[in-house]
């Protein structure tokens, strides 16, 4: 049996009799009685976000999902389309499951896709992507004296991130997915 | 580091601010040990545990302090009148998460003869006068006309800080938010079928306060200090800590805390004085531990005198890292914090 420390963005869990995915958790202690684990969770079927509390060290059961491991094609409205290339089956998954990650990825870009009973719940992308600068102002004069040292740069998807001075155009970035930061140039 | 420069030059200003504000209301600024023998007895805090050594080798359990709340009673006890204290804090066993980080920094002050009414204002006061010192700094660079606007932005969302700010028990504030009627509710059993009805998930062998904080933090917490800062005031008296017991309510304790856009910013009573009342508290809190499997620490004897010595006081802690978050509009503790443990202890 699981317990609350189970618990992390992008697990399914058995809530009310029904498949939810944690969108965002936190713990919390009062100082008094128990600590808490404070959830969102998103009913995978109706899409309806409900909020729960559990205590600290609570069961509750996890679902498990399969994995595969696709390709990323495009963006259609709001769903991120992925390919597996073994069997070139298509899946869409909606911008509110994919939990921020939609930004990180180009077309190519290999990703696992969570499913629960064949419906996508949740998309895995690796900790480090690296992608192409397209554009990077020169640093302006004054940047440095006001202990600002990063300037703002493009990346070929279109994600914008803070980047050190020496990033140049053409220049290829590790980005961190996790926190959305700069790493190194590759 | 370089990024940050800027944040923490505010970050110090304001600290300097802080002090200003309370030696210009006749406070004396106090100092108090961090390495004690009896660091807090907080059910479910887990104070940093140590060993202190002396000269001749002989080894003493030791902690650091959770709040520096005992020894700045003894004070009292002995005489102090309004003091007040900067200093760390220290929590273990809490997440390295954009809210929290092991050790942080307190703002503790007390007045004599007063009441959680009074530190109510006094706070209302420190926080206009920190937003005033701050944006004039602001203005003057810029060289903006007003500087009398007293709506501050936190992420987006306007905050009015003018006081009076909102005062909310938290009977109302289960009532508005929760549609639940503590005042009749105040039982376990009463309490648990309100919350199963509610939708929370609730085990057999929760306690009262187990249920009332799955309702509070589900439904309650993240709404206080949307509009203006929200005081929540009177607690069920088993959440009593180290308050009085209200007179005109048995019920209740003369406790609060004070939200800033669903964070939670202090913790503050009219003090118990009662001796005994204390020291029953203690062996209370001393058993929670020990159910837990908690560290006990020994019952402070010195501090216990003192609470029954101390003259009817109100006090209060407060986050400062937290505070200034919201001054600075900054979401991310880690963000206000040199060297955050997030970092430090990087595998």
């Amino acid at each position: 049996m699981s317990t609350t420390s189970d618990i992390k963005r992008g697990v399914v869990i058995k809530f009310k009799e029904e498949p939810y995915l944690v969108t965002e958790f936190q713990h919390v202690n009062p100082g008094k009685g128990s600590a808490f684990v404070r959830t969102k969770l998103k009913n995978i079927k109706t899409g309806k976000v409900f909020e729960n509390t559990y205590k600290s060290g609570e069961t509750i059961e996890v679902l498990k999902v399969v994995k595969k491991k696709m390709q990323y094609l495009y963006k259609e409205g709001n769903a991120y389309c992925f390919m597996d290339m073994r069997n070139y089956e298509q899946t869409a998954v909606d911008d509110d499951l994919m939990l921020g990650k939609g930004a990180y990825l180009k077309e190519g870009q290999e990703a696992i896709i969570l499913t629960l009973d064949d419906s996508p719940v949740g998309v895995e992308i690796p900790p480090k992507i690296t992608l192409k600068v397209v554009e990077s102002p020169p640093a302006v004069k004054g940047d440095t004296a006001s202990g600002n040292v990063t300037k703002e740069i493009t990346l070929e998807n279109g994600l914008k991130i803070r980047a050190p001075l020496f990033i140049k155009e053409g220049d290829e970035v590790v980005v961190s997915t996790d926190m959305g930061e700069y790493v190194e140039r590759a | 580091m370089t990024d940050k420069r800027h944040i923490l030059e505010k970050r110090f200003e304001l600290l300097k601010l802080v002090r200003e504000f309370f030696w210009s209301k006749n406070f004396i600024e106090v100092e108090t040990p961090t390495i004690v023998a009896s660091p807090g007895m907080e059910p479910n805090l887990v104070p940093f545990e140590t060993i202190a050594i002396d000269g001749r080798g002989e080894k003493y359990n030791a902690g650091l302090i959770t709040s520096p709340e005992y020894a700045m009673k003894k004070l009292l006890a002995a005489g102090f009148k309004n003091i007040f204290q900067i200093c760390k804090c220290f929590r273990n066993s809490e997440p390295f998460s954009g809210l929290h980080n092991p050790e942080f920094t307190m703002v503790e002050w007390y007045r004599v003869r007063s009441d959680y009414t009074d530190i109510m204002r006094d706070t209302e006061e420190l926080f206009n006068f920190l937003h005033k010192q701050i944006y004039y700094q602001i203005s003057k660079r810029s060289k903006v006309k007003d500087q009398g606007s007293r709506i501050i932005i936190y992420q987006g969302k306007n905050i009015d800080i003018s006081p009076p700010w909102e005062r909310i028990s938290v009977c109302e504030a289960f009532k508005k938010y929760a549609g639940i009627d503590l005042e009749k509710n105040l039982d376990k059993k009463s309490l648990r079928e309100k919350a199963k009805k509610r939708g929370c998930t609730i085990n057999e062998n929760d306690s009262f306060f187990d249920i009332f904080f799955k309702i509070f933090l589900t439904e309650i917490e993240q709404k206080l200090g949307q509009n203006k800062p929200t005081f929540i005031y009177d607690y069920p008296i088993e959440m009593a800590a180290l308050s009085r017991q209200k007179k005109s309510d048995k019920r209740f304790a003369e406790r609060f805390e004070l939200y800033i856009a669903g964070l939670e910013i202090a913790n503050a009573y009219s003090e118990l004085t009662d001796a005994n009342e204390q020291l029953k508290r203690l062996r209370t809190e001393a058993k929670e531990r020990k159910e837990l499997g908690k560290t006990i620490f020994p019952i402070d004897k010195e501090f216990v005198r003192a609470v029954g010595k101390m003259p009817p006081s109100a006090g209060i802690a407060l986050g400062l890292d937290r505070l200034f978050m919201i001054l600075l509009d900054i979401n991310d503790i880690n963000d206000i914090i040199p060297f955050p443990a997030k970092d430090l202890f990087k595998k």
